[in-house]
């Protein structure tokens, strides 16, 4: 193996130090970005994501319908109650980040037992541990917490085309409610349906402009097609694009903490949704595209 | 605008102000304290107390066992306290004063095999250095309770002809005092050293070109002597935390009224450290006992920092040392408590810039500040062994599916237990350090336990023992800082560094650099080169 020249490595190091100037890191998300543009105290308006929703709902922001909520270990058999009919549809935590505590059903088996998005039965008394979790604060780091059913959304065939058995989402994320930097995430089946990155689902990174995916991400390597399905994923023209991003800014708007992470969805037959809005979006969105957040803060989010 | 309102983007608050006028506070009482009340360092630093327990062990054979020895006295360099004859009832004890040493004498008219005898005392001592007066010269006379001291003994040969032309060669028979120590002293400091067990006298050592300490010592008082300065030989040992079963000699030479130490075998001119505790004066054995009784013996040594009397006396404002002293508290849960801070600061520098992941923010330096029984190593197996095992505890009950704080109680109970069988085992087997466990934060513990398996069971092993590494190896770093006496005895001394301290996490607070870790995690971004590259 051949040493690298002098010359080489101070070259190197000089694109270190200019590509670093445009990355932003933990430290610097948090101190430039979180407690300049997201006051503490205004955390819950996303952080709770019934509170979320209702101050996107009085922006008219398209959201997926909410089908119940569970306040408490008492409201418990109410709640069972109502999905007791019900085909297709989600239960969350109001207060989880990360994906933590969600559960997808997608068919009602007979009465009192359904099946996973994954495949699974899921019966009554499992989906009663679930709600008890969700309320004792099992995902939400000890606190109480509520549970609250959504109708499940149907992806559009773009997204679909993606991955099948999970549904992709438009991360946006927004300065100021201008949207400067944005990725689709699609999940695989080993991110168990989650397009979360860390679990290893994939980025794609999408030209803010046009709505085309120019850059495809998964697991440290730039890819061009899903390594599962083998379907395309870059230079895809994502659907109803202008829209995706006046939604994120209108969700943007409608909470009062100035740096987010909008996630829009593409429903097949009702448009963009808002899925929730997070007040410490991660980083990783960075290895996505391939480069800094700074370029894009400058040149979208008014950051001189 | 919408009319929900918008909070303003927050101006940059005033952080190196906040810095300026912490660091000038601190400075400022330190500069108080060190010019208006006088304080000089060396009175204001704590003090190193050595609590020195002996342990004797013989076979008595059932028959009658006597054993005699020496304990310190307090003298000017030395400040003996809380003694205490540990030996167990059955076996007298009487201590008597006999010449210039105090002796002690334990006797049992039928002793077992595998008797033991202990004896236990707290040490302050003080460094000493002499200045010599270079005019000195020898004296006619001297007066007769050290005119002995000029004198041949059976192992101190004076006499001998060898050591006469020994003292002349080396021109230590003539010139002031100082000049015939210093040659004196330059020739028994310059022999080899020979770890040689038995007494060897002062002629065998000239002879033989080497010898141990007691060797050294006696040539050196003989030759001293032999130019008409007396001298005497000096017993004890060295006191350094852990255990020792060597003893050690040095001499004394009466110069204008003093006696005056010089350790050839360690090359102390006129002066002795802290650490030396004096035992007896005179060539004698350190211990006599009945023969055939197969004795042993050994010196425990530990070291605690005390206050020193001049802080006690002088802080009359935020006097906590004299609040723990009326409370009966040990001055090492205040050294705890002033190190934590300092502990936490070293989390904050692998977390913020090294970007290690811990179980939590201060577990570390939590964990760290209670590993002060156990030792570094004992004490991260210790939090190994618990975090593993109350995390396997807490895998087996997750089965049930109990709600969380059930779930949680119980891993407390693993804990507890735990940490009672890890200190059982390793007092049976003989670990007896590690049995300190049991004075380890239980919550804490419990803590770390949980993030494990909630790691463990959400992201996987690999992250979930990367972040056990990480807060065991910042744990050990935070043991590190927090132990080092050098830290400790200044913040002890000047409390008030700590906001130094806290200027420190301000700055890091908002430091906004790029972690160590994350040059890892943006390699692509920062190197695209670097094995990037599209397939």
């Amino acid at each position: 193996m051949m040493l690298p020249s002098w010359s080489e490595v101070r070259e190197r190091w000089r694109t270190m130090v200019e590509r670093r100037r445009d990355l932003v890191g933990i430290n610097r998300r948090n101190v430039t970005l979180v407690y300049r543009h997201n006051p503490r105290k205004l955390y819950p308006e996303a952080d709770d994501k019934l509170l979320c929703k209702q101050l996107m709902e009085r922006e008219g922001v398209p959201l997926a319908r909410t089908l119940a909520i569970c306040e408490g270990l008492s409201q418990i058999p109410d709640t069972l109650e109502s999905l007791r009919e019900l085909e297709q549809f989600v239960v969350k935590p109001a207060n989880a980040s990360g994906g933590e505590g969600i559960l997808v059903v997608g068919e009602r088996v007979r009465d009192g037992v359904w099946r996973r998005a994954g495949g699974e039965e899921l019966t009554l008394a499992e989906m009663r541990y679930r709600l008890a979790e969700i309320v004792f604060g099992a995902y939400s780091g000890d606190l109480e917490d509520r549970a609250f059913v959504e109708e499940r959304i149907r992806p559009h065939p773009v997204f679909q085309a993606f991955w099948g058995d999970g549904l992709c989402d438009i991360r946006v994320i927004t300065l100021e409610h201008r949207p400067v930097l944005c990725m689709v995430r699609v999940p695989t089946r080993e991110s168990g349906g989650r397009a979360n990155l860390h679990q290893g689902g994939i980025g794609l990174a999408v030209d803010l402009e046009s709505g085309k995916t120019v850059r495809a991400y998964y697991r440290g390597s730039a890819i061009v097609t899903h390594p599962e399905s083998g379907a395309p994923l870059v230079d895809i023209q994502l659907p109803r694009w202008p829209e995706v991003l006046e939604t994120a800014e209108r969700a943007a708007r409608s909470v009062r903490l100035g740096y987010l992470g909008v996630d829009v969805v593409v429903d097949a037959e009702r448009g963009c949704m808002v899925l929730e809005v997070n007040a410490r979006p991660g980083l990783e969105i960075q290895n996505v595209h391939g480069h800094g957040l700074g370029e894009a803060l400058r040149r979208y989010g008014g950051i001189a | 605008m919408t009319g929900v309102g918008r909070a303003v983007p927050q101006k940059s608050p005033p952080v190196r102000l906040v810095m300026v006028a912490l660091v000038g506070v601190a400075l400022a009482v330190v500069a108080v304290k060190l010019s208006a009340f006088q304080y000089s360092l060396a009175e204001v630093l704590p003090r190193t107390q050595y609590d020195v327990t002996l342990h004797a062990e013989l076979d008595g054979h059932d028959g009658e066992v006597r054993v005699r020895t020496f304990l310190p006295q307090s003298d000017a360099r030395q400040v003996v306290m809380t003694e205490q004859n540990l030996t167990a009832a059955g076996v007298s004890f009487s201590s008597e004063a006999v010449g210039l040493n105090r002796v002690a004498t334990w006797e049992q008219s039928s002793a077992q095999d595998g008797q033991s005898l202990a004896y236990r005392f707290s040490v302050l001592a003080t460094p000493v250095r002499y200045q010599i007066d270079p005019g000195l010269r020898v004296p006619d006379t001297y007066p007769a309770s050290v005119r002995g001291y000029l004198a041949a003994e059976e192992h101190i040969q004076v006499d001998a002809p060898e050591i006469a032309r020994t003292a002349e060669s080396a021109g230590a028979d003539h010139g002031t005092i100082l000049e015939r120590l210093q040659a004196v002293f330059a020739l028994t400091s310059g022999m080899k050293q020979r770890p040689f067990k038995g007494t060897t006298d002062a002629l065998t050592a000239l002879r033989l070109g080497e010898a141990s300490c007691n060797g050294k010592s006696r040539l050196f008082v003989a030759l001293a002597r032999r130019v008409g300065v007396p001298a005497r030989l000096v017993g004890g040992f060295v006191m350094e935390p852990g255990v020792k079963r060597t003893t050690h000699q040095w001499a004394e030479a009466y110069v204008a009224g003093h006696w005056i130490p010089f350790d050839s075998t360690n090359h102390h001119f006129a002066e002795l450290p802290e650490r030396y505790l004096t035992l007896y004066t005179g060539d004698e054995a350190l211990f006599r006992h009945t023969s055939d009784i197969n004795f042993k013996y050994r010196f425990e040594t530990e070291t605690v920092l005390v206050p020193s009397p001049k802080v006690k006396s002088t802080f009359r404002f935020f006097n906590v040392w004299s609040l723990f002293d009326r409370l009966g508290l040990s001055f090492m849960l205040l050294r705890t408590l002033l190190m934590l801070p300092v502990g936490a600061l070293v989390v904050v520098l692998f977390r913020n810039v090294i970007g290690v992941p811990t179980f939590g923010t201060f577990l570390p330096a939590l964990i760290a500040a209670s590993a002060g029984e156990t030792g570094l190593w004992w004490g991260l197996l210790a939090v190994l062994i618990v975090v593993v095992v109350a995390a396997t505890v807490r895998r087996a009950f997750h089965r049930l599916q109990l709600l969380h704080s059930p779930s949680l109680a119980i891993l407390l109970a693993a804990v507890a237990v735990t940490l009672l069988t890890t200190a059982l085992v390793s007092d049976a087997v003989g670990a007896r350090k590690l049995a300190y466990v049991s004075v380890f934060p239980v919550a804490v513990l419990a803590i770390s336990a949980e993030r494990f398996f909630l790691e463990l069971t959400e992201k996987g092993a690999r992250p979930a023992f990367k972040s056990l590494l990480g807060t065991l190896f910042v744990m050990a770093a935070c043991w590190a800082v927090m132990n080092s006496l050098a830290l400790q005895v200044l913040l002890i001394g000047f409390p008030e560094l700590l906001l130094i301290v806290v200027a420190v996490d301000v700055y890091l607070g908002r430091w906004i650099g790029v972690r160590l870790s994350e040059y890892l995690r943006f390699k692509r971004i920062l190197l695209p080169r670097a094995g990037g590259a599209a397939p």
